[in-house]
C-alpha cells in the first residue's frame, strides 16, 4: 500500500513537473516581445532595453529563467496579473470558492444519479427504459455542456421564469442566514443540473458494464445455481464489485468536469474561475490565464491521487500488485 | 496476404449487414461530406452577407432557420460550418493518431527505459486537463483555424499512444514478429513493417471517437471566443447567440443540434468500427 501511494505521489509531481515546464515554454515561445511592450511602440533605446532586461531578469540564459520560474512556483507566487496589477494568487482564490461548489454538487449528483440509473438499466438490460436511457445518454455525451446550458436557460429561465438566468445571489436584495442559502441554492440549479446532465452518461456507462460484467462472472453463476437469493447476491457480490470503478471515473472525469464547470459558469455568470478564465481570454491577460492552469493543473492531479488512493482503499487487489 | 484481405472485406460486409451503428455512421459520414460538396447549390444564401433582416425568427423573409443580428442566414451558416467541423476533426485527428501510434508503437516495442519513461509521460498528459493548455496556446498564439487544429491535434496523442504502446506490447512476442528478428531485420524495420499497421486498428476506432471530441473541443474554444473569426463554425454561431438568446433562441440552437448531429455520427461511426476491428466481436450474436 504504502509502495502504491508513493508511486501514485509520484506520478503527480511528475505532472505538475510537466505542466510547469510546457507553461514555461509557452511564454517563451509566443510571439511577441515583452521588453518592447513595457518600453512603448516609439522608444528603441537599447540602454533602456538593457535595463529593463536586467531587472525583469530576461538577460539570463533560458535555463536560469526556468529555475527562478520554478522556485516562485514553488513558493506559492503565480505572478501578477497585468490587467489589474494585482497576485494571481488572490485573484484565484477570490473565485475558487463558487467554482468548487458548482463542481461539485454537480458530480456527486451526477455520480449518484448515473451509478442508480445504470444499475438499474444492468438489470433490466434489453428493456424499454434501457434502450431509452442509453440513447438518451448517447446523446448527452454528445452535447456540447454550454450548449445544453443556453437551451435549459431558455426553457427554464426565461419561458417558464422558474429559476433566475445568471449569477449566484440576488443583487437586489440580501439575504442572511438561511434565506441566503436558499437564494445560491436557486441560483445554482440551472448550472448545476447542466454539468450534472453531461457528466452523467460516465458514470452510467461504467456502471452499467461493470454490474452486467461481474453478472456474468462464474461465481456468480454458482451463488445462484445453490440458491441463493437475487437480492442477496445483488447487495453482497454485484454492487460491491460494480460501485468500484465508480469511484475511477470520478478521478477521471475531473479534468472533464473543471472543464464543464468553466464552460457553463460562462453561460450562467457564475461568479468562479470560469468567469476569470473568459475575463483573462478577452484581456488577454497571460499571467492570469497561466495562473488558472497551473491551478487546475494541480487541482486536478491532486484529485486523482486522492482519488486513486481510496480506491485502494477499498480494493485490495490494486495495492498487492 | 490476399486472402487476409478478403476476410477483412467480408467482415466489413457482415458489419454494414449487421452492425446499426457501423451503418449509420458510414451513412452519416457519406451524407456529411455530400452536403460539404453541395453547401453552394443548396444554401439559400451567401452565409457571409450581412442581409438586412436582423434576428429574423425561423421561416422569415425565405430564411428557413432565420437570421443572426448581423442578418447572416443561419441555414446557409449550418451548411458552410459542416466543412469546418469536418476539417477540424480530420486534422486534428490524424495529427494525434499519427504521434500516437508513433510514440505508443516505439515504447511498447522498444520496451525497457524507452517505454519507462514515455509510459510515464503518457500517463501524466493524461492526468492533465488538456483543455485548460489548448485554450492557453491559443490565447497566445494566435486563434486562426490552423493553429486551433494542430493544437487539438498534439495535444491529444496521450490517449492514442496508450492504445498503441498495448498493441506493440502483445505483438512483439508474436511469432511472425521474432521470426522477422531472426531473419535479422533492424528494429525500426520492424516497427514500421510489422507493429505498427498490426495494432493499428484499436488507434483508428478510438481516433474517430477523438474527431467528435475535436468538434466539441473547437466548438467549446469558440464559445470562448477563441474561434478564428474569418470562418464559419458551429460554435461560433452559439457564442454568437449567447447575447440575444432571450430574443432569438433560433441563433444558437440550430447550431448546437447541428454540432450534436455530427458528433454523434462520429461515435456511431467510432463505435461500428470498434466492432468491425474486433475479431472477437459477433455481429449475430447481438441479435435484435
Amino acid at each position: 500500500m504504502k509502495r502504491y501511494v508513493i508511486r501514485r505521489i509520484f506520478s503527480a509531481i511528475l505532472t505538475v513537473f510537466i505542466v510547469l515546464t510546457l507553461n514555461f515554454i509557452i511564454i517563451k515561445a509566443a510571439p511577441g516581445d515583452p521588453i518592447k511592450s513595457l518600453m512603448g511602440k516609439d522608444t528603441n533605446d537599447p540602454a533602456l532595453r538593457a535595463a529593463l532586461e536586467e531587472k525583469w531578469g530576461l538577460n539570463e540564459p533560458a535555463y536560469v529563467q526556468y529555475g527562478s520560474y520554478l522556485i516562485n512556483v514553488l513558493r506559492g507566487d503565480l505572478g501578477t496579473s497585468i490587467i489589474y496589477n494585482s497576485s494571481v494568487n488572490s485573484m484565484i482564490g477570490a473565485k475558487a470558492g463558487p467554482t468548487v461548489l458548482l463542481g461539485l454538487t454537480a458530480a456527486l449528483a451526477a455520480l449518484v444519479v448515473g451509478t442508480a440509473l445504470g444499475i438499474f438499466c444492468a438489470q433490466h438490460e434489453g428493456g424499454i427504459i434501457d434502450g431509452l436511457l442509453s440513447a438518451i445518454s448517447y446523446a448527452l455525451d454528445a452535447m456540447p455542456s454550454f450548449w445544453l446550458g443556453l437551451m435549459l436557460m431558455i426553457v427554464f429561465a426565461t419561458h417558464l421564469g422558474l429559476f433566475p438566468t445568471s449569477g449566484m445571489t440576488d443583487p437586489r436584495s440580501s439575504y442572511t442566514g438561511f434565506a441566503h442559502i436558499l437564494d445560491i441554492l436557486r441560483h445554482m440549479a440551472l448550472p448545476a443540473l447542466t454539468l450534472a446532465l453531461v457528466s452523467v452518461p460516465g458514470y452510467f456507462r461504467i456502471a452499467k458494464s461493470s454490474v452486467v460484467q461481474v453478472s456474468n462472472e462464474e461465481f456468480i453463476t454458482t451463488f445462484r445455481a445453490v440458491g441463493m437469493s437475487e437480492k442477496k447476491i445483488f447487495s453482497k457480490y454485484v454492487f460491491r464489485n460494480a460501485i468500484l470503478p465508480t469511484i475511477t471515473t470520478f478521478g477521471i472525469t475531473m479534468a472533464f468536469l473543471i472543464t464543464g464547470v468553466t464552460l457553463i459558469e460562462i453561460v450562467f455568470a457564475w461568479p468562479g474561475m470560469g468567469r476569470l478564465t473568459m475575463t483573462a481570454i478577452n484581456q488577454r491577460d497571460y499571467p492570469t490565464l497561466m495562473g488558472i492552469y497551473l491551478v487546475v493543473a494541480i487541482g486536478v492531479s491532486v484529485v486523482m491521487i486522492v482519488v486513486d488512493v481510496v480506491y485502494a482503499l477499498f480494493d485490495p487487489r490494486i495495492r498487492y500488485e | 496476404m490476399d486472402r487476409r484481405k478478403h476476410a477483412g472485406l467480408a467482415r466489413v460486409k457482415e458489419a454494414f449487414l449487421y452492425d446499426w451503428q457501423f451503418r449509420a455512421g458510414v451513412a452519416g459520414v457519406v451524407i456529411l461530406l455530400a452536403l460539404v460538396v453541395a453547401a453552394p447549390l443548396l444554401a439559400s444564401h451567401d452565409p457571409y452577407e450581412f442581409g438586412v433582416d436582423n434576428l429574423a425568427p425561423p421561416g422569415t423573409a425565405g430564411h428557413l432557420l432565420g437570421t443572426n443580428h448581423m442578418g447572416q442566414d443561419a441555414y446557409s451558416m449550418i451548411l458552410y460550418g459542416i466543412r469546418t467541423s469536418l476539417q477540424v476533426a480530420l486534422i486534428s485527428s490524424l495529427i494525434s493518431g499519427v504521434l500516437g501510434v508513433l510514440i505508443g508503437g516505439a515504447a511498447g516495442y522498444f520496451g525497457g527505459k524507452t517505454d519507462l519513461v514515455i509510459s510515464e509521460l503518457i500517463n501524466a498528459f493524461l492526468m492533465v486537463p488538456t483543455f485548460f493548455l489548448i485554450m492557453l496556446i491559443v490565447a497566445l498564439f494566435g486563434n486562426s483555424i490552423t493553429n486551433v487544429m494542430i493544437v487539438i491535434g498534439i495535444t491529444n496523442w496521450p490517449g492514442n499512444a496508450k492504445l498503441m504502446r498495448a498493441q506493440a506490447l502483445s505483438l512483439r512476442e508474436r511469432t511472425f514478429v521474432r521470426g522477422a528478428v531472426a531473419m535479422g531485420e533492424t528494429r525500426l524495420q520492424i516497427l514500421f513493417k510489422y507493429i505498427l499497421p498490426n495494432g493499428i486498428f484499436p488507434v483508428v476506432a478510438n481516433t474517430t471517437r477523438g474527431m467528435a471530441g475535436a468538434i466539441l473541443t473547437e466548438a467549446s474554444l469558440s464559445f470562448l471566443g477563441l474561434g478564428d473569426p474569418n470562418i464559419i463554425s458551429w460554435g461560433q454561431m452559439i457564442y454568437a447567440g449567447k447575447n440575444y438568446i432571450t430574443t432569438g433562441w433560433w441563433v444558437s440552437a440550430f447550431a448546437g443540434a447541428a454540432t450534436i448531429l455530427t458528433v454523434i455520427i462520429f461515435y456511431l461511426l467510432g463505435d461500428g468500427l470498434n466492432h468491425v476491428l474486433n475479431p472477437k466481436y459477433a455481429f449475430e450474436s447481438r441479435g435484435k
